[in-house]
C-alpha cells in the first residue's frame, strides 16, 4: 500500500471513481485513467516500467486483473503479485518472444505447430464432471471456449476462454493515416458499431481542437440511439430463446429487423457502419426517421404486453443468474449488467454530446436475468424517445448542416475518449504522431462484464447457462479485438 | 446433384467475425426469410452437415477447430465464405493474428456483412448449382 502506483489508484476506486483504461504507453509506461462520474473529469495515474515489472493492483482492485494479464501477455511487462497469471490472449501457438505491442517492426509471427488451448482451471474430487464447450458452437453464436466444473447438474465453476477472435486490431492500428483508421475501428464489433466509431471521431476532434457544432451532434445521437434499439431488441430476442419461448423470440426479432431495413433505406446499412467520421456525421431527414419510430411503436407495444404478461417466463427469468450491486462494483461492471443491479452509471450522462437531452440511467435491483431484461425494455424506450427529441431539434434547425471539417494532416497527443454504447461504457485511448496512430486502445464495456458473468454462472444449474449468457450478452469481437 | 437441390445442411464456425455476419445469419432463420422453408438450415454437428460455413478472417486460435470441422463433415461436401472477411478481403487481412480467410471456397458471399435477403439467393442458387468438388467422392 506504500506503493504510489497502488495507493494512487486504489484511492481513486474508493473515492468511486470508474476505471477508463489501464495499459502500457511509449517510454516503459503503465497508465491508468479514471473518470469522476460526479464532475466528468479524468485522473491519471503512471508508473515506470523500466525495470519490465510493476506492483500488481489485482489483489487490491481485481477489475484490473485481465487487463494486467492482457498487458503481460501483449508488452511482457510482469505485473509482480499477480494471483493468476496465466496467459489470456497468448496461446501455446505464439513464439516465445512474442509481444505484439512491443517488438519493432510489426511482423506476423511463425506459429508454433501446437493446440491453441490454455490449461483450464477446474474443481477436482468425487464425482464432478468436467464439461467442455466450444470453441465451435452447435448454432450461430461468436467462439468462445468454456470449461465448466459440474456436481450433478450445478455448476461450480465456469473458467471461460475467450481470445478465440482475437484478431490483433490494436497492432494493425498502429501506423494507419486518419483515413485509414474509419473503416477498422468501424468493424471492430457490428453491435456496438457506432459507439466505437464515435469514439473515434471525439479523439481526432479533441485532439485537433474541432468543437462539433450542434447540428452534427444531434445527427450522432440520432445514430446511437438507433444502434441502441438494433442492439436492444436483438438481445430482447434472444433471452426469450434461451427458453425456448418461440414467439417472443421471433417477434422480437420481426420488430428489429423492421428497424434495420428502416436503417438500411434512410443511412444504406444494416448496421450503421460507416456512418461518423471526425468532423463528419451520414444525416437523414428527421421526418423520416420519426415516422419508422412511429412505424415500430406499433408492434413494440404488443410484444411487450406479451412478455411482460407471460408468468411463466418470468419465473424462469426471477432469481437465475443473479449479480449483486457489490460485485458489479468490485470488478467494475458496466452497461445493462451493473443498471440491472442498481449501480446508477451511464456515460451518456457525462457526455456533453447529449446536451440537456441527458437520459435518467434506467435501474432495477435484483441483478438476475429478469431485471437485465426489464432494463432493456425501459432502454428502448428511451433511446426512441430520445430519437423523437432530437429528430424534433434538428426539425426546428434553421441553421444548415455544419460543413463537412477535415482534421489537420498533423494532429499530434493523447487523448482518452468515451461513449455508452449498447454494451456499456465504451472507451478508447488515442495516441497520435502528427497524423498517424502511434497507439490505439479499446477497453469495451463487455471486457469488465466477462468475469462477473463467470461468477454469476456457478449455483445455477448447467442448463440455465444459455439463458444467463444470453441475459448479459457480452460480445466477443469487442473483447477478444 | 439433385441430393442437394432440395436441402442443404450447414455448419457455421465464427472464425474472428465481429458479429454483423452472425447477425444476418440469425436473421435468415427468421420468419422474414425464413430460410428453412427452401431447405436450408444450421445442424449442431459437423458429422450432419452437408457444409461449413465460415465467418471471420480465420483467427489463429480458430484454424485448427476450422479444419477440425471441415474433417468432420462427410463427404461430398461444401465450404461457404460467408462475408468479406471470410472471403480474403476485409479490413483486418493485414493483423498479425488472422490467417485471412476460408481457402478454396465453393461458394463466396460477399458483403459487409452480406444483406440477408441477397444471401439467401445466392444461396438458393448455390443449391442448384453447386458440383461437388473434384476430389470428393460422391457418396449415394
Ligand atoms: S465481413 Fe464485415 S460484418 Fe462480416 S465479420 Fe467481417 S467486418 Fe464483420
Amino acid at each position: 500500500m506504500d506503493n504510489p502506483w497502488i495507493r494512487q489508484n486504489v484511492a481513486l476506486k474508493e473515492a468511486h471513481a470508474e476505471l477508463l483504461t489501464v495499459t502500457a504507453t511509449r517510454n516503459h509506461r503503465l497508465q491508468a485513467t479514471w473518470l469522476d462520474p460526479a464532475s466528468g473529469r479524468q485522473e491519471q495515474v503512471t508508473v515506470d516500467v523500466s525495470q519490465e515489472h510493476f506492483p500488481s493492483l489485482t489483489p487490491m482492485l481485481p477489475e484490473v486483473a485481465w487487463d494486467e494479464r492482457e498487458i503481460h501477455d501483449v508488452f511482457g511487462y510482469v505485473p509482480e503479485g499477480h494471483p493468476d497469471l496465466r496467459p489470456l490472449l497468448r496461446t501455446p501457438r505464439w513464439p516465445d518472444n512474442f509481444r505484439p505491442l512491443r517488438d519493432q517492426p510489426r511482423a506476423r509471427p511463425t506459429w508454433r505447430d501446437a493446440e491453441p488451448d490454455n490449461p483450464a482451471l477446474t474443481v477436482e474430487g468425487d464425482g464432478i464432471t468436467i464439461m467442455k464447450v466450444g470453441p465451435t458452437h452447435a448454432g450461430v453464436i461468436e467462439s468462445g471456449h468454456f470449461v465448466f466444473s459440474l456436481m450433478g447438474e450445478n455448476v461450480l465453476n465456469l473458467d471461460a476462454h475467450l481470445f478465440q477472435n482475437h484478431r490483433g486490431v490494436e497492432s494493425l492500428l498502429e501506423g494507419q493515416t486518419i483515413d485509414a483508421v474509419g473503416a477498422m475501428v468501424t468493424r471492430i464489433c457490428a453491435a456496438d458499431t457506432v459507439s466505437h466509431q464515435t469514439n473515434w471521431a471525439l479523439a481526432v476532434e479533441a485532439l485537433a481542437g474541432y468543437d462539433a457544432g450542434a447540428t452534427l451532434t444531434l445527427d450522432r445521437i440520432l445514430l446511437l440511439e438507433s444502434e441502441r434499439v438494433v442492439s436492444h431488441l436483438n438481445d430482447l430476442a434472444q433471452i426469450p430463446a434461451g427458453v425456448g419461448f418461440q414467439v417472443a423470440h421471433q417477434q422480437a426479432l420481426a420488430i428489429k429487423e423492421d428497424w434495420q431495413r428502416g436503417l438500411q433505406r434512410l443511412y444504406g446499412h444494416r448496421f450503421l457502419f460507416d456512418t461518423v467520421r471526425p468532423g463528419w456525421v451520414a444525416s437523414v431527414d428527421p421526418e423520416n426517421l420519426l415516422r419508422l419510430v412511429h412505424a415500430i411503436g406499433r408492434s413494440w407495444t404488443p410484444w411487450r404486453r406479451l412478455v411482460e404478461g407471460h408468468h411463466g417466463f418470468n419465473d424462469r427469468m426471477a432469481g437465475v443468474g443473479v449479480t449483486t450491486r457489490a460485485e458489479v462494483v468490485r470488478f467494475g461492471g458496466q452497461g445493462v449488467v451493473a443498471r440491472a443491479a442498481g449501480k446508477a452509471f451511464d456515460a451518456r450522462t457525462l457526455l456533453p454530446l447529449y446536451q440537456d437531452l441527458r437520459p435518467v440511467p434506467v435501474l432495477e435491483s435484483d441483478g438476475d436475468v429478469r431485471a437485465r431484461f426489464a432494463v432493456r425494455i425501459h432502454e428502448v424506450e428511451a433511446s426512441l424517445r430520445l430519437i423523437e427529441q432530437a429528430a424534433e431539434r434538428l426539425r426546428r434547425q434553421t441553421t444548415p448542416r455544419d460543413a463537412h471539417w477535415r482534421p489537420p494532416d498533423e494532429v499530434s497527443g493523447q487523448v482518452v475518449v468515451y461513449t455508452e454504447s449498447p454494451h456499456g461504457l465504451n472507451v478508447h485511448e488515442v495516441a497520435m504522431d502528427r497524423g498517424r496512430v502511434l497507439r490505439y486502445h479499446i477497453r469495451a464495456a463487455t471486457y469488465r462484464n466477462w468475469p462477473l458473468l463467470a461468477h454469476a454462472v456457478p449455483g445455477n444449474a448447467v442448463a440455465d447457462f444459455p439463458l444467463i449468457n444470453k441475459s448479459f450478452e457480452l460480445c466477443y469481437s469487442c473483447t477478444d479485438r | 446433384m439433385s441430393h442437394i437441390r432440395h436441402s442443404l445442411q450447414i455448419r457455421h464456425v465464427d472464425a474472428g467475425s465481429c458479429n454483423g455476419c452472425e447477425q444476418e445469419l440469425t436473421a435468415l432463420t427468421s420468419a422474414a426469410y425464413d430460410f428453412q422453408r427452401v431447405g436450408l438450415d444450421w445442424v449442431a454437428s459437423p458429422r450432419h452437415a452437408d457444409a461449413l460455413l465460415l465467418t471471420g478472417p480465420v483467427s489463429d486460435p480458430m484454424a485448427r477447430p476450422v479444419e477440425r470441422v471441415w474433417a468432420a463433415i462427410p463427404a461430398p461436401k461444401w465450404r461457404i465464405a460467408f462475408g468479406d472477411c471470410a472471403a480474403g478481403c476485409g479490413v483486418f487481412q493485414a493483423a498479425y493474428g488472422i490467417h485471412g480467410g476460408l481457402p478454396e471456397a465453393d461458394l463466396v458471399i460477399r458483403g459487409c456483412p452480406p444483406e440477408p435477403g441477397a444471401a439467401l439467393q445466392q444461396l438458393r442458387d448455390a443449391m442448384q448449382a453447386m458440383a461437388p468438388h473434384p476430389d470428393h467422392t460422391v457418396g449415394g
